[in-house]
């Protein structure tokens, strides 16, 4: 079934029966000023044009700039200022990152000369190229120690930007949102923790709609909104969702870049951005639209596992005991090369640790429930859970550098000014400027971290009621044991001193 | 040399130092630190600079800026002085563990600049 197709059986679907559950009436498409920018179809481009003179910025710094990553824009706000404001504006509001991507920008202008003909293929239309993605650069960030190096930063940058245009240049949609961008993939699940989410305003408004245009898109020359069923063969003005979102049958933030595509497209004005409690829609069970069933999912459980085990790692790599475990790992193999060693590492923390610890939670809650459900089949039921806890351990690891380093943005922007033309066009470099001092810091990683906690054990709760309503407890507790250990390793990995340190065994 | 004796020249002449703008000079460059294997907190430094011939450079403004190799880390400043003809010490801050490097910035009385950037790796917590 193609993307077009899947998008046509969505909207073809039965809206009433949408299992949705009463959104609160805050709007932020109705708040003064704000509302009225958001709602404004090149409010997502004046976002994105910043972003994107300042990703320029970056990559000409990274190639012709210091080669000092502390000195260096593209190392510092790609490693410090973009991973930490992404996590906390989606803790905060959403995914405004995905809103404003710097990335799309290119692909748009590609895309005006050149219709991408081709459909993404079956075959990977699922998270599994962007699990082995995210995986590969947490690989190579460790490995090539990419924190400390401007232009691999600026490589990594450029990359983007060019397989972004690739993609989307012969695939139509937002193939590379929806089963390519790690990054994406990131803030897809983080939002699932944010407190807003685009959504219908009012259930029977869609009821009654026929032209289904959040999906479809607006054809041109339509005199009545209503007029548009009929009008398929002409060209689309204002596009639906390209990430086959339709938006009566959504639910949640997974897969939604906030693009506000729905909201324009709407005759109804029947979508907003309505707040939520975060991680309210993890608990859903049933169909989304354009995603299916999360329960059934193998890839979606391999991404939550991947990202809620990869925040534990990346983590872990920036303290002591890593190095002191790879110069043993070294000693016991004779290893004298760091990939293998780090391969090992990546194997038991993102293979071999989710395996027997999901295993080993699957088989308590099938043996306390008394259920017959494979264990697999379990694991996919409850691995959303851990993402709440995982989102707040990356939340502690980048809220960490962020709120440490927030302001040597100052003088590392003055110190490139006066490097390029030669006199302090943003005045002296205020080297004195740093962040918060990690005692102020650490509280608040500990607040992020329990409140993930909180969070996991709200999902695991819910699903564990659904899955065995006299059993609730069974299915619970192995779950929530495993979310406390998680816990317990963060706080320890946390209580380590920051040891980021890019050689191997001190070479 | 003061302390010659208790300290470990973790870097050794200029050979292997990367600089960090435009510096042609020849001159040698040694930077030991104390405790040798530094840890979190403040380190004393002396660094000796010698023309390629071997003699003492004297007089120059010598000034240090310690860095982490990972960015959003407030620099740690230093200002050197002589205490012996060519040997310039004072301290340095560490603020934490990892990967420092130190750039080393220097000024002699004839206009020469002196720029290099000297490795200290695994600053421990103490």
């Amino acid at each position: 079934m193609t993307a077009v197709q899947e998008a046509k059986r969505s909207a073809h679907g039965d809206v009433a029966a949408a299992p949705r559950s009463q959104t609160t009436a805050f709007d932020v498409l109705r708040v003064p000023l704000l509302g009225r920018f958001l709602r404004w179809r090149h409010s997502r481009l004046t976002l994105q044009i910043p972003l994107l003179l300042v990703s320029l910025v970056m990559v000409v710094h990274a190639f012709w700039g210091p080669q000092l990553a502390p000195k260096n824009l593209a190392a510092l706000l790609t490693w410090v200022h973009f991973r930490g404001m992404v996590v906390i504006v989606i803790l905060l509001a959403g995914n405004l990152f995905c809103m404003a991507c710097p990335f799309m920008l290119p692909r748009e202008l590609v895309r005006r000369y050149f219709s991408p003909r081709w459909q993404w293929p079956r075959v990977l239309r699922n998270k599994w190229p962007a699990i082995g993605l995210f995986v590969i650069v947490l690989f190579a960030y460790e490995l090539f120690d990419l924190w400390s190096d401007p232009w691999w930063t600026g490589v990594v940058i450029v990359t983007y930007f060019a397989v972004a245009m690739a993609v989307d240049g012969l695939f139509q949609r937002a193939s590379f949102c929806k089963y390519v961008c790690p990054v994406g993939q990131f803030n897809f699940l983080g939002s699932t923790m944010s407190p807003l989410e685009v959504a219908i305003r009012d259930k029977q408004t869609c009821t009654q709609c026929h032209t289904k245009d959040c999906i479809r898109g607006t054809p041109a020359m339509v005199a009545q909104p209503e007029e548009s069923a009929a009008s398929e063969q002409l060209p689309v003005v204002q596009r639906g969702c390209e990430l086959a979102l339709f938006q009566p049958r959504k639910v949640g933030n997974l897969d939604c870049t906030f693009c506000l595509d729905c909201v324009y497209a709407c005759p109804h004005d029947n979508v907003g951005v309505l707040a939520r409690l975060p991680a309210e829609r993890l608990a859903a069970s049933g169909t989304r639209s354009g995603i299916g069933k999360v329960e059934r999912r193998l890839d979606l459980t391999v991404l939550a596992t991947v990202f809620t085990f990869g925040a534990l790692l990346n983590a872990f790599a920036m303290v002591s005991p890593v190095y002191a475990l790879e110069q043993w790992i070294a000693g016991l193999t004779g290893l004298r090369v760091e990939w293998p060693i780090l391969g090992g590492l990546f194997a038991a923390a993102l293979v071999l640790e989710p395996a027997v610890l999901l295993g080993a939670a699957a088989a308590a809650t099938r043996a306390g429930s008394g259920s017959r459900a494979s264990l697999l089949s379990i694991v996919n039921r409850f691995a959303r859970s851990l993402v709440p806890m995982g989102f707040g351990v990356w939340l502690a690891h980048y809220g960490f550098h962020f709120f440490t380093g927030c302001l040597t943005v100052v003088p590392v922007a003055q110190h490139a000014a006066l490097q390029s033309f030669g006199y302090p066009l943003l005045g002296a470099p205020l080297w004195h400027l740093g962040g918060l001092p990690e005692s102020m810091v650490f509280p608040m990683e500990i607040g992020f971290m329990s409140l993930g906690l909180l969070g996991s054990w709200m999902v695991a709760w819910a699903v564990a009621c659904e899955w065995s309503p006299g059993r609730r407890w069974w299915g619970f507790l192995p779950w929530a044991s495993v979310h406390a250990l998680l816990f317990v390793s963060a706080f320890w990995i946390m209580r380590q001193p920051m040891d980021m340190r890019g050689t191997f065994l001190g070479g | 040399m003061a302390w010659p004796d208790l300290s470990v020249m973790i870097m050794v002449c200029t050979a292997g130092c990367s600089s960090t703008s435009a510096d042609t000079s020849d001159v040698q460059v040694e930077l030991a630190l104390k405790p040798p294997k530094p840890v979190v907190g403040t380190a004393d430094v002396s660094l000796q600079l010698a023309d390629a011939g071997g003699a003492a450079v004297r007089g120059a403004d010598v000034r240090l800026e310690g860095n982490m190799n990972h960015a959003g880390m407030k620099p740690s400043f230093s200002e050197l002085q002589e205490t012996q003809p060519g040997t310039y010490t004072g301290t340095l801050e560490f603020t934490m563990a990892g990967d420092w490097f130190i750039l080393v910035s220097a000024t002699t009385p004839d206009g020469r600049r002196i720029e290099r950037k000297i490795d200290v790796p695994q600053v421990k917590s103490p």
